[in-house]
């Protein structure tokens, strides 16, 4: 792919998910870096989802268990663990 | 034109998967039960909060699976990802309680929205949409509390594949483990589950005043 073109955004962009999650295959991700080196626009809308998705997850990831609940928990687990009928 | 905006995106996507699967710790073949779920109990409050959206029920949710994983560890195999493996029994906990609570999901408006929603309306908006990370600003403008509201707002089975993959590093094959379906199925989930999140992260800007509600709703 070294020419920019309509095909190439669409194909880039029909892409976007996979590339964010690493899903493509060496080949395509090469593919799909080359055409955003060369392409402003999908290279922003690209790099949109991207800080969405990691925004998202930064946020989210925030959350930390009650210090209390691990304690809690593992008291209430039968003492030793032995295997059932 | 030449412009090299490829770098930004590729540092962005490393971070967002910066745990690739296959580095996750598996765990240790002598590792007790006990310090196996020390290990993840954080992960898993974080989905169980996701999923039933008050602490009181995430703890009920993570103690009824620990319970039942620790009846079940003899048929965990060492070595392997024990998080996934707790995730599913504390999934399967999760539906079970849904089934006796005989919720129905939702019917959503968020089924029709078009790709790029939030770039297309933070530009409209005049927040950025571009530089390092342009959608920084909305997302701190929510809080988590608010994207949380976001999450919960999709329907059931977008709202379950959605939690999964943002609170954790599991892969897609993890996630199709975790609720026993394909990997096909999590990957449409995934992809439209992202692009409903996106109109009701909007919609929440819009509710709190963070953007200006339009007089007549047009969506597209």
């Amino acid at each position: 792919m070294s020419q920019l073109d309509r095909t190439n955004c669409e194909e880039a962009f029909r892409r976007l998910n996979d590339y964010l999650d690493r899903r493509l295959t060496a080949d395509e991700l090469r593919i799909i870096e080359e055409h955003l080196k060369i392409c402003a626009w999908c290279a922003r809308e690209f790099n949109f989802e991207a800080s969405v998705l990691y925004g998202v997850k930064r946020k989210l990831r925030q959350l930390e268990a009650p210090p209390e609940l691990v304690s809690k928990i593992l008291s209430q687990l039968p003492p030793t663990h032995q295997a059932e009928s | 034109m030449t412009l090299n905006l490829g770098s930004p995106v590729a540092e962005l996507s490393r971070v967002l998967t910066g745990t690739a699967p296959s580095s996750l710790p598996q765990a240790d073949a002598t590792a007790s039960f006990e310090s196996l779920f020390a290990s993840c109990v954080s992960s898993a409050f974080g989905v169980a909060m996701r999923l039933t959206r008050n602490q009181a029920d995430a703890e009920d949710l993570v103690q009824d699976a620990a319970l039942l994983a620790h009846r079940a560890f003899d048929s965990f195999t060492p070595g392997t990802n024990f998080r996934a493996w707790f995730l599913k029994i504390l999934i399967n906990c999760y539906y079970s309680r849904r089934r006796r609570e005989k919720c129905r999901p939702v019917t959503s408006d968020l089924d029709d929205t078009p790709d790029l929603y939030l770039y297309a309306r933070s530009g409209e908006a005049g927040f950025p949409t571009q530089g390092p990370d342009p959608a920084a600003q909305l997302l701190e403008k929510l809080g988590t509390e608010r994207i949380a509201e976001a999450i919960n707002r999709l329907p059931e089975e977008y709202r379950v594949v959605s939690t999964l993959y943002f609170m954790d590093d599991l892969s897609y094959e993890e996630i199709a483990g975790v609720l026993r379906c394909p990997v096909g199925t999590v990957r449409s989930r995934l992809h439209r589950g992202r692009k409903m999140l996106q109109k009701a992260l909007w919609q929440i800007a819009e509710e709190d005043g963070i953007v200006r509600q339009p007089a007549h709703q047009e969506d597209a």
